[in-house]
This record gives C-alpha cells, structure tokens and sequence, in this order.
C-alpha cells in the first residue's frame, strides 16, 4: 500500500510522504518542496487534495493550516505560443 | 480493421454507428482509428496503452483521468510537445510521438562523504596513505 504513487508526474510514493512528514515534522508545503509532489507538469492539480489528505493523517495538519499549498495561474499547463495567441495546430 | 478492442453493440448506447477510417503513425508504426476518436482511444482501440514514459525513471504512462485534468497522457502531436492525447481529436495523418525518457545527471555521490576543507581533505588522503 505504502507504495502507492500519489505524484505520477514527480513519482513520488505515499511512503515517501509518510517518511518526509515523520522525519521533519513539517508542513504540507514543506513536504512539496522536499518531496517534490506536487510540483510536476500538471501544476499539483492532481495530487494536492491526496497530499493534503496524508498530511492530516500524519502530523494532523489541516488543508489551508499555516501555508497551504497555494494554487495559482494558469490553471492549467499553457504553452507560450498560445499565451502569444497563437491557434494550437488543428 | 484490425482493431478489435471496440465496443461494437452496447446494451444501452446501441450499435456502433459507421464512420470513416483514418490512418495516422504512433512512433512511426500505422495504425487507423475511426473519425472523431481521440488520439487516445484510437490508440486504445490498437491496443496500445503505453502513451509515454516517465522522463526520469521510464516507467510506462498512458490514460490517467481521460478528462484532460492530469496531463499524464501527453504526447507529441506533428512536433508539437504536451498535447494531451485524451482531449485531442485524431486527423487522417497525424503523426504522434510518444514520451520519451530524458537524459538524466550524474548520480551524486554522497554529499556527507565529500571533505569540507582543504584541511580535512589533506587528513583523508592521509589516512587513505597510512592503510
Ligand atoms: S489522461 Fe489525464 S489529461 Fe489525458
């Protein structure tokens, strides 16, 4: 169970989390930027609610306690040539 | 058609209706899917469920949340990287490239093993000399 993936874009393991959080104790935030979940191609959107679920359970860290993990723009993945406006090839 | 992997009459959607053939290449190989698929069914229809691989460790991805929310089935359509197969229709003649792994660093040593000084580099040369 413990090797479940819960970052498939960073390929970070619950156990990975789980040993993180007992090590140092720390937020779900510092998780991220220790761990690496999170911070993928997907832009956290697929494994903030599962990191912010294991965190509870660990150290019992609520989502949104102290420094969330933040969501931010763009909501999604863009590539530049679209921001410049360009039609994404058809 | 080869691919056989399709739900030809459903119990509740009914019979499949016809459509037109398409061919496009997935690394190079051929394969046809119908029109209006996405890339990513016409590929799962070919029984090809590998999209790409993780860049670091090239383990084997494919169709994760199929809503285009997770990015994991991204591949490269006519040079174009990060297109998500399950969102993007699929056009006669594509020609999609799946994930490849990346070129990775080095494997650090371990860090605690490197001396901090001049000092204590001298002493480990030392005693690598005594042995
Ligand atoms: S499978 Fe999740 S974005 Fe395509």
């Amino acid at each position: 169970m413990d090797n479940i993936t819960i970052c498939r874009c960073e390929e970070v393991t619950l156990e990975d989390i789980k040993n993180t959080a007992k090590k140092y104790n720390c937020t779900a935030r510092e998780i991220k930027l220790r761990t690496r979940a999170g911070m993928g191609y997907c832009g956290g959107r697929t494994c903030r609610p599962i990191v912010d679920t294991v965190m509870e359970h660990v150290t019992g860290e609520k989502p949104g306690d102290n420094i969330p993990l933040k969501v931010q723009p763009p909501v999604r993945p863009v590539s530049l040539s679209t921001l410049e406006g360009k039609e994404n090839e058809k | 058609m080869k691919n056989n992997h399709r739900i030809v009459d459903h119990p509740v959607l009914g019979s499949l209706p016809e459509k037109d053939s398409i061919t496009f290449t997935f690394d190079g190989k051929e394969y046809s899917g119908l029109a209006g698929d996405t890339i990513a069914s016409a590929l799962l229809a070919n029984g090809v469920r590998t999209l790409r691989v993780h860049e670091a460790s090239g383990k084997p991805r494919g169709i994760y949340c199929n809503i285009g929310h997770c990015f994991e089935c991204r591949v490269t359509v006519n040079s174009t990287s990060g297109v998500r197969a399950c969102l993007t229709e699929i056009k006669d003649g594509m020609v999609i490239e799946s994930g490849k792994p990346e070129a990775q660093p080095f494997a650090s040593k371990n860090v605690q093993d490197f001396p901090r000084t001049y000092a204590e580099f001298e002493k480990k040369q030392k005693v690598k000399g005594d042995k």
